[in-house]
């Protein structure tokens, strides 16, 4: 129920922070190109410069594709109160984002729901701070 | 009984020391305002002088025009004064290649001023002959010399450069010299086709001042005389955060996980 609260405030206080472009999410994203992405998360690197986490993402065909996504720096997200222990691995989320300019399967998360619609995090401009 | 009297006295001096400030503030009709200059209410180290000591929210400037869309806190133009003839350089045009445009994005240092500017929590150390100033962002340390040495000579340009720290009164003045050539703030956040970069000739100096028990005023002025007519200043507000103190600075090493330096990501 706590963190379910806790949850909620950030959604709440996160919800109307906007996406804008930074120069160094600039360099490395491309906010031309939106991505919107449903899979199993499977890996969490709670890591500077940016956290990355990893989805599996079923492709029609069958096969699956690994897509790496960044979000903020660690110290940022922790001291809005997100921890490493809400992103779950083996559970299904939605990510919103945009794609790396090389046009790998990598991304920026710009927000982060399991498929209850609980956020998990929402991008600030803090969290494409540069390195 | 030449012991006894002279503990005597030296109790009556110590009761007086303590009561006077007391009977000063007796005698105050108004509750005392904050005072910009020292006075009651400010944190004191124990030889009196102000400690600014504790954890931080970074600089803010609190006109906060220019802030725009970078995170970090930027210095506004219209504090600048006028460029001088071949100032222009300020502006260094982009060429394209991250690693001119983007250093940063190559776990390249922000350097000073733009490394304590940058949007993440900081901390100060005070003892009497130093100041420790450590940001979260990069983990940035600056070691500053409290004991009135001079500049270090022979040493190369620094992203940083070479700070000392005296006491002017209750404010604490920084003078810092010896700068590379580098990006004064993170102004090119907010508009991508604008670069700021101080010249090798860059001095600052800032000053730190309690303007009230929770708030220091900090002031930077850029005196730069290949690019500025004269120095120019602006003011930032350095809030305390001692509820930040529990979890301390976060660890911050960029080349950890840099994934996508210049925008090349690579396969998972």
């Amino acid at each position: 129920m706590k963190r379910l609260l806790l949850i909620a405030v950030f959604a709440g206080a996160l919800s109307g922070a906007r996406l804008l472009a930074h120069h160094s999410f600039a360099a490395e994203f491309d906010d031309k190109q939106p991505i919107k992405l449903t899979g199993v998360l499977k890996k969490v690197e709670w890591t500077n410069p940016h956290i990355w986490y990893y989805v599996e993402v079923k492709n029609p065909d069958g096969t699956t594709t690994m897509w790496a996504l960044s979000g903020g720096a660690p110290g940022q997200l922790m001291r809005r109160g997100i921890r490493k222990d809400q992103l779950v691995v083996g559970q299904t989320i939605n990510v919103e984002g945009f794609r790396a300019r090389d046009g790998s399967h990598n991304g920026f998360g710009r927000s982060v729901t399991y498929q209850d619609g609980r956020n998990v995090f929402t991008a600030t401009p803090q969290d494409q701070q540069s390195k | 009984m030449r012991y006894t009297r002279s503990l005597l006295l030296l109790l009556v001096l110590g009761a007086l020391t303590v009561m006077t400030p007391l009977s000063a503030q007796n005698t105050t009709q108004k509750p005392a305002a904050p005072k910009p200059s020292g006075g009651g209410g400010i944190p004191r180290t124990a030889d009196g002088k102000p400690d600014f000591s504790g954890t931080y929210q970074w600089p803010t400037y609190l006109p906060g025009a220019e802030r725009g869309r970078s995170n970090a806190t930027i210095f506004d133009k219209k504090n600048f004064a006028p460029l001088k003839p071949g100032g222009e350089a300020f502006f260094e045009p982009r060429t394209g290649d991250p690693r001119h445009d983007e250093p940063r994005d190559f776990c390249m240092p922000a350097g000073f001023p733009a490394s304590v500017l940058s949007g993440n929590a900081m901390q100060l150390f005070q003892t009497k002959n130093y100041l420790v100033w450590v940001h979260e962002f990069q983990r940035n340390t600056r070691i500053i010399p409290l004991d009135g040495r001079p500049h270090r000579d022979g040493l190369e340009p620094m992203y940083d450069g070479d700070s000392v720290g005296k006491w002017e009164g209750d404010t604490l003045v920084i003078d810092t010299t010896n700068f590379k050539r580098w990006a004064l703030d993170d102004h090119h956040y907010t508009n991508g086709q604008e670069f700021r970069m101080h010249s090798d000739a860059l001095h600052t100096i800032e000053r730190l001042r309690w303007k009230s028990p929770t708030a220091i005023s900090y002031t930077i002025t850029i005196d730069d005389p290949k690019i500025f007519t004269k120095p120019w200043s602006q003011e930032f507000e350095v809030i305390a955060k001692p509820e930040w103190e529990k979890d301390g600075l976060f660890e911050y090493v960029c080349q950890e996980n840099n994934r996508c330096p210049g925008g090349k990501c690579g396969s998972n």
